[in-house]
């Protein structure tokens, strides 16, 4: 009784489209923990191959790789940034040269860390809450 | 019924996200995870499954170019965050199409689909004729007179030995509702009835003096099909 209390008294953070995840996850807390955790370490790994491929001047590359990090955001209740993401995926399909996605890859860049900012704090969260069942 | 699936998705998130909820549904087994589509169809040579959560886009060959690839048609679940293939998932007669990230209770959706039609197609297994719409009527025709199925774009030709008759579907579409006792895809515009076969010449047969093509992928189903002794 006494962590079925504490079930309903958890809830995402307001920075977070918290009633989608409520619906994604349910009580499954932990698969939430798994989730988050996975997702910031892909997107810091996408991040530096996105990167990469914009120093290189590779557009196509950098398509890629901006529509793999795309879902990330879905799953974490950034659901906001998967449609900028989204709309920078076309940016890269139009454009006949890197410097044509040069402000839109700085947003993103930027748009991403505090993302990943955000995550750790409410991975901490979820990792505190589901340590009390352990 | 517990159902054999694999996961071909290159998000490693997703991945695991949606592993997560075949096993609290009790009923979709994951043998395997694959990060591509060679991976997968390598995969899918030697083992049969049930089930193939799919994603669309992905790095190499992308998820349709592994289902015209296949010898056999497993049931299908889209995994994607476009909505765009929506046309395509038609064409390819997919049993469901999950936009990422989707909720447990929209899983559990696409799980009774594959359930239904799992029960239709067994139900398909005694059937011994089909009705086909053609020459604005509609035409029953048994197994046994229909020698084999030829794609034409948007309609296919079936040939029987006294006539032909055309009708408005797609070889993608009839692969899962023929009898699969005794009809066969053998390449992505033929499905054959193999107790019509006459013989085989490398990559063709013959039914009735009519030469269809065996595609690469399609040969060793067919092989193993036929009984050579």
């Amino acid at each position: 009784m006494h962590n079925e209390a504490h079930k309903i008294l958890f809830a995402f953070s307001p920075d977070l489209d918290s009633d989608f995840l409520k619906d994604l996850y349910g009580e499954d807390l932990q698969q939430a923990e798994a989730v988050f955790e996975s997702s910031v370490q892909q997107l810091r790994n996408e991040l530096l191959l996105a990167q990469a491929r914009f120093h290189a001047g590779d557009t196509a590359g950098l398509k890629k790789v901006v529509h793999k990090m795309k879902p990330l955001f879905g799953y974490i209740g950034l659901n906001e940034i998967m449609q900028q993401f989204a709309a920078f995926e076309e940016v890269c399909v139009k454009a006949t040269s890197i410097t044509e996605t040069e402000k839109g890859f700085n947003d993103i860049t930027s748009i991403t860390e505090q993302a990943i900012q955000k995550i750790e704090k409410e991975t901490r969260r979820l990792k505190q809450f589901n340590t009390q069942y352990l | 019924m517990k159902y054999q699936s694999i996961i071909v998705e290159d998000l490693q998130v997703a991945a695991e996200f949606l592993k997560r909820f075949c096993e609290k549904s009790g009923v979709i087994d994951v043998i395997n995870h694959f990060l591509n589509a060679e991976d997968a169809l390598q995969f899918l040579k030697d083992n049969v499954v049930d089930v193939i959560f799919l994603d669309v886009e992905m790095p190499g060959a992308s998820g349709f170019e592994l289902l015209d690839q296949l010898v056999y048609t497993p049931q299908v679940i889209l995994t994607t965050s476009k909505t765009e293939y929506a046309y395509d998932a038609f064409q390819y007669n997919v049993t469901d199409y999950l936009k990422k990230p989707f909720t447990y209770q929209r899983f559990l959706e696409a799980v009774q689909k594959v359930s239904k039609k799992t029960e239709q197609q067994n139900g398909n297994s005694d059937m011994d004729h089909m009705f086909i719409k053609s020459d604005g009527k509609l035409i029953r025709l048994h197994n046994d007179d229909i020698l084999f199925i030829e794609s034409m774009g948007d309609y296919v030709k079936f040939i029987t030995p006294a006539k032909k008759y055309i009708t408005h579907n797609t070889i993608k579409n009839l692969e899962t509702k023929v009898n699969p006792q005794v009809f066969m895809k053998v390449h992505r515009s033929y499905i054959v009835n193999f107790t019509k076969i006459n013989d085989i010449q490398e990559n063709v047969l013959f039914i009735n003096g009519n030469m269809i093509p065996i595609s690469k992928t399609h040969k060793s189903g067919v092989m193993q099909k036929i009984n050579i002794l």
